[in-house]
């Protein structure tokens, strides 16, 4: 569950508010879009749910953890609770696909059996069985996003945040990765994606939050193309 | 920490010195110049001291006998010298003896024949001192000895020698001491270079739950490989070095009459060497990669 009260944050160094008076709640099992145009606060609105900055007023819950009165030595613990797919992928160059999806279950201190179990259940998941041992450098833009997607779900996060998943791949690998999220949603995990692909959003329909200069302007549930074409 | 991911985290780290095999390679050569220069330095600071020790030791004082000193008192005058604390050799040289010496190290011995019947040399002591410096103290108490005569000691040369090793130690520490501080700044550069090479790395570590020390712990890995190498490295060049100037120098008789045969062999030194440059070089390859993670994930923390 993700909540936030009256959220306002403002970066020192420039001055810029990027997010006022932000109130939201994301429940279990919920799966929302957040759109809106760069610099419309979207980016600090994922930076805030992981802990990366701070607000400097209200209250934010992820995941049953105050965020604002959280020590630091707790962010590590629960960041392992998220799931987070990036836009640039994030992946480690110099570990394989299998070390990269591997890697989160380490960090955990999972046992070996769990990690040779799983890994390879969510590489065949997302369609990457036969990459195991390949390098991010040798995968394509739709591979490295799938490897990411693997990655941010090994660990079985309650919550799964996608900065903007769909932007580097081709349209059709974009609406098959919806598709993949939609399936994962439909398995108990949240999933809040964050993208400006709006064509896409209103394919797929939802919940959707729409942030413009710092504030939730739109936030309702609307049908899809599949649900309007029925 | 579980064993398995202490094992996978000490295999990371082996794995990213290959991986990173630019940045470790920059690293090893600034450690291993770093450990050469200061383990150079020591070791001409160390050989400086025993040639000079050298020369030192060869010095003697004398201490002269009154004529009418019984055998009985003379003896007893060696038995004191030796319990002396600063004394290391005393050697008895007889009125006799004193006399032979002096014709035969002089040009025209004949000029000594006539003092045979009659010899004016009284009996003496040549002492050696442990500490040159405390050369006088030591010549003072030796006088107040019953039935000694006076007591003589190179005055001008110890004093010499004690300013050269003086001059020798500042200079010496203060060298040591400016490529510490020239060391340990181009290596710490040098780390937080190859720490900020992989901020990608460790800031994806970070945003999947990583903690800090699993974070550090391959960076500690990795710096202590590096440490290790360059100093056994330097440990091999400074053996090869070293013995070929030994050799060197033993080739010129000359030298050893001014010193240089007390150049300490490497045999004796070798194993202080080896576990020294193994030993720093790994505490500061390791030491100084975690420090540098370490201050890089403060900075990162303080500037999300």
């Amino acid at each position: 569950m993700v909540e936030l009260k009256n959220v306002s944050v403002t970066y020192e160094s420039t001055g810029v508010e990027a997010l006022s008076d932000v109130s939201l709640k994301v429940e279990d099992g919920e799966f929302a879009f957040v759109i809106g145009r760069s610099g419309a606060g979207k980016s600090t609105l994922i930076k805030l749910l992981l802990k990366e900055i701070d607000a400097n007023k209200g209250e934010v819950y992820v995941n049953g953890y105050d965020l604002i009165k959280m020590r630091k030595r707790k962010i590590p613990e629960f960041r392992r609770t998220i799931g987070v797919v990036f836009q640039d992928y994030r992946l480690i160059d110099t570990m394989t696909v299998y070390e990269n999806i591997a890697f989160v279950l380490r960090v955990i201190d999972a046992p070996k059996k769990q990690i040779r179990k799983r890994v390879p259940y969510v590489m065949s998941l997302v369609g990457l069985q036969d990459k195991a041992d390949c390098y991010p450098s040798e995968l394509s833009g739709g591979e490295q996003q799938r490897c990411a997607l693997a990655r941010a779900l090994v660990n079985d996060p309650a919550l799964l945040i996608a900065d903007e998943p769909t932007g580097n791949v081709d349209p059709e690998l974009a609406y098959e990765l919806v598709e993949l999220l939609q399936g994962i949603n439909a398995c108990g995990t949240t999933i809040l994606m964050v993208t400006h692909a709006h064509e896409m959003v209103r394919h797929f329909g939802g919940r959707i939050i729409n942030i413009s200069e710092g504030e939730v302007v739109f936030d309702e549930v609307i049908g899809g193309a599949e649900i309007e074409a029925e | 920490m579980k064993l398995s991911s202490f094992r996978y985290l000490v295999r990371q780290g082996f794995d990213n010195v290959w991986k990173n095999r630019v940045m470790a390679f920059a690293s090893f050569c600034v450690l291993l110049v770093s450990l050469l220069l200061v383990g150079i330095s020591i070791l001409f600071y160390i050989n400086i001291n025993s040639i000079i020790g050298g020369i030192e030791d060869q010095n003697e004082a004398v201490i002269y006998m009154m004529d009418n000193a019984t055998p009985e008192r003379v003896a007893e005058v060696g038995d004191t010298l030796r319990l002396m604390d600063n004394v290391s050799e005393v050697i008895f040289v007889s009125r006799d003896q004193a006399l032979t010496d002096l014709q035969n190290n002089t040009k025209e011995p004949e000029l000594f024949q006539s003092l045979s019947d009659d010899n004016p040399l009284p009996d003496s002591y040549r002492i050696k001192v442990k500490d040159i410096s405390k050369m006088e103290q030591t010549i003072s108490s030796a006088e107040k000895i019953p039935d000694v005569l006076y007591a003589r000691s190179p005055d001008t040369f110890v004093k010499l020698l004690l300013e050269i090793r003086r001059i020798v130690t500042i200079v010496a520490i203060a060298i040591i001491i400016a490529l510490l501080i020239v060391s340990t700044v181009i290596i710490s550069n040098t780390t937080r270079a190859s720490v900020f090479s992989r901020r990608r790395e460790i800031s994806i570590m970070q945003s999947v739950g990583a903690t800090k020390s699993f974070i550090r712990f391959p960076f500690f890995i990795e710096g202590m490989i590096n440490g290790f190498l360059a100093g056994a490295f330097a440990m091999l060049l400074t053996w090869f070095s070293y013995k070929s100037l030994v050799e060197l120098l033993s080739k010129f008789d000359g030298l050893s009459s001014i010193g240089f045969g007390n150049v300490i062999p490497y045999s004796r030194i070798a194993l202080p060497v080896a576990l020294s440059y193994v030993i720093a070089g790994s505490l500061i390859g390791a030491f100084g990669s975690v420090l540098s993670t370490r201050v890089h994930l403060k900075y990162r923390a303080a500037n999300m």
